[in-house]
């Protein structure tokens, strides 16, 4: 399955025959344009605004920045391509993804966002009053974004495949430098305006693809999302069981376990988070989480309407889809558009709108990097008194030696798009989460406990990845390192095991070591207390300023 | 609820419910935080509600993948608007079952939040009217 990816199957699609495709590349320079020139539009210089926009965002624009930021490539391409590939389990991707929304709303949207802080690394070093917390936090934030970018530097050298008809490694680096360039130029303002407007760009391109090939086949008519019935069934009953089986690529508990990181890793996932700080007040912030989901929805739902279609027209037109090759399911959604000849205008959109996907993405997850970089670990540990220019610098910096890393390791990926990107969500899942969580709902929760997590956490959620990537750079002669690990605890899906095993730790070692001191127990408590707070209030500005004249 | 709702936003904001209310209201800042042990009477109002829908969302989130496993046959047997069941619960019913249930939560607390006498319209007064006017139409 791991290996597919690298393989050029026998079978060939002819999508990525024809070379350069000039209309479906002005569609792509102009969408590019658009987002530079808003992201220029809405400029900044303020390191303030750069990283949580000045909190002053509406709940219903604030849902499609949550779920442009969410559409990443692996969203757009990938989970259509592990619903095509691996049926039944494919789906626990788009259960987990959609379905964690629901807890990050009930236990820790409201309370993060008072809580007032603009990353994960800060929250964990104020709530657990550590710098070394604070470090582990940031250097994890680091190792996602860095996973997950991989996987949108694969999707996106796919998509330049089909527009430029350049060779794959060409545009993996031509994409990602346009990506960096506009990180860094626009800022987390410009940003945000652009997530909008990409969410809209986006589901736009998605929907047009999916309508049109519905219309054309008969297969749908003006909601695909629920008219593929007859099609999915029709490749399980009489084509081959595989597409629906239950459990026939991966047993009950590896669907509940990668159901399970995904949900946890929605929940822990720093560039998601952020995402509250910039809602106008707490129920918009709760009102953008139920909009967001709903956005989310609209491509999630027609991911899998993608998969079945799309299958259907590669048994038709290529061959057995159990055949299918791993390069091939990943860019199955343009390969739908292109399979059912829609015209190369309209496929060349529906490929764009997956690198505005990639795009809007890749920029929040430079942006949180930067900021863990420049804010956590540069400022607060290494130079406190470093001015707004030197935070800029070191986070421009950040972005591009990631950029130029990430950039080389796309070049040879190590597994399916959206499994990548499952993994680096196991990992916020297994190592952020739980202390997320118990910070929020435990005031008795210590710092060493959350340290002793964090790496606990580490341990499972990054060792599961190294136990199974790490063999694929360096030879030691078998697939994975430690077998019985792997199947206990897949790469993807280490919170399973890893959640409760960290919330443990926390718990015991907390039991055993000194209480939080009195006013960061304040702060938990005021992250809870249903009365409004300003503005640009944060939870340690009321508790500690005596914002409370109750007190005596 | 929408009746209830607009009269509470419309007196929310002004400075004699706002006193009123800070002079009677609890010290939430000497509450302590417990998950399992809600302390004010708000934080068990709203850990009743968090518990309840999180049961309802264990339910549907890993109801249709366990009933797929324990009856097989069944599940891919029986069909609904074409899908296989085990199928369309999966794909289907979890993802929308998640957003109708956020909806469910963020309109109780909205009603939480009356019940209590709390305005988020303070918080955002400094703004013009755009963000008020952004408040009541996102409801629809």
């Amino acid at each position: 399955m791991i290996e597919a990816v690298l393989l050029e199957g026998s079978l060939e699609t002819g999508l990525f025959d024809g070379g350069f495709k000039l209309v479906p590349a002005l569609t792509l320079a102009a969408m590019l344009a658009l987002f530079l020139g808003v992201g220029w539009f809405f400029r900044v210089a303020a390191v303030d605004d750069m990283w949580v926009a000045g909190r002053s965002i509406g709940s219903i624009e604030n849902g499609m920045a949550i779920a442009a930021n969410w559409m990443s490539v692996a969203a757009y391409l990938g989970v259509a391509s592990l619903v095509a590939f691996l049926g039944y389990f494919g789906l626990a991707y788009v259960v987990g993804w959609t379905t964690g929304y629901f807890i990050l709303l009930i236990f820790m949207a409201a309370q993060f966002r008072r809580f007032g802080k603009y990353t994960a690394p800060d929250f964990v070093g104020d709530r657990y009053y550590s710098d070394l917390g604070r470090a582990i936090a940031a250097s994890t934030t680091l190792l996602i974004a860095f996973v997950y970018i991989i996987a949108q530097g694969n999707g996106l050298g796919l998509m330049a495949q089909y527009i430029f008809g350049v060779p794959y490694e060409v545009g993996v680096v031509l994409l990602m430098a346009i990506t960096i360039g506009y990180v860094a130029l626009s800022g987390m303002l410009g940003a945000t305006k652009n997530m909008t407007l990409q969410y809209v760009i986006l589901i736009g391109a998605f929907l047009l693809g999916l309508y049109a090939t519905g219309w054309s086949q008969g297969w749908s008519t003006v909601l695909p999302f629920v008219e593929y019935g007859a099609q999915s069934t029709e490749i399980a009953t009489e084509i081959d069981r595989q597409f629906t089986e239950p459990f026939q690529d991966a047993g009950y508990y590896h669907w509940v376990a990668l159901c399970v990181s995904l949900i946890a890793g929605t929940c822990g996932l720093p560039h998601v988070l952020v995402r509250f700080y910039t809602a106008d007040n707490e129920r918009n912030a709760r009102w953008a989480t139920v909009w967001g989901l709903f956005f989310t929805l609209l491509l999630f739902m027609g991911t899998t309407a993608y998969a079945a279609f799309g299958t259907l027209l590669y048994e038709e037109n290529v061959g057995p889809y159990t055949e299918m090759t791993g390069t091939q399911s990943d860019t199955l959604v343009v390969l739908t558009a292109f399979l059912a000849d829609l015209p190369e205008w309209l496929v060349g959109i529906v490929a764009a709108g997956a690198i505005a996907a990639g795009l809007a993405t890749t920029a929040g997850l430079f942006i949180s990097a930067s900021s863990a970089a420049a804010h956590d670990i540069y400022t607060n540990l290494y130079k406190e008194n470093a001015t707004q220019r030197e935070q800029l610098i070191v986070g421009r910096l950040t972005i591009l030696v990631l950029g130029a890393v990430v950039t080389y390791l796309a070049l040879d990926p190590p597994a399916l798009i959206a499994e990548v990107v499952g993994m680096s969500f196991a990992l916020a899942g297994t190592v952020l989460f739980p202390v997320f969580f118990l910070g929020l709902w435990w005031e008795d929760a210590t710092r060493e406990g959350a340290i002793a997590g964090m790496l606990v956490g580490l341990f499972f959620g990054f060792g599961s990845i190294v136990n199974e990537v790490l063999p694929q750079y360096v030879d030691i002669g078998r697939d994975v390192i430690v077998p019985a690990f792997a199947t206990v605890v897949p790469a993807t899906s280490s919170s399973l095991v890893g959640v409760p095993a960290v919330m443990l730790t926390i718990v015991v070692v907390s039991r055993f070591t000194e209480d939080p001191p009195e006013d960061v127990k304040r702060l938990v408590r005021q992250c809870h207390s249903p009365e409004p707070m300003e503005k640009m209030q944060s939870a340690e500005d009321v508790a500690t300023d005596g914002g409370t004249p109750a007190d005596d | 609820m929408t009746r209830e709702q607009s009269s509470i936003e419309t007196d929310g904001g002004t400075d004699a419910s706002v006193t009123g209310r800070r002079s009677e209201s609890v010290d939430y800042l000497d509450a302590k935080i417990n998950l399992f042990d809600p302390a004010t009477p708000f934080m068990r109002d709203h850990l009743r509600l968090i518990w309840a829908l999180f049961g309802v969302w264990v339910l549907f989130t890993f109801g249709p993948v366990t009933a797929t496993f324990l009856a097989t046959e069944t599940m891919t047997g029986t069909h609904v608007l074409g899908f296989q069941l085990h199928y369309f619960l999966t794909a289907l019913g979890s993802p929308i079952g998640a957003l109708v249930l956020c909806a469910v939560y963020a309109w109780q607390r909205d009603r939480l939040d009356a019940k209590y006498g709390i305005s988020h319209e303070t918080e955002s007064a400094t703004e013009s009217g755009t963000a008020v006017a952004a408040d009541g139409g996102e409801r629809q």
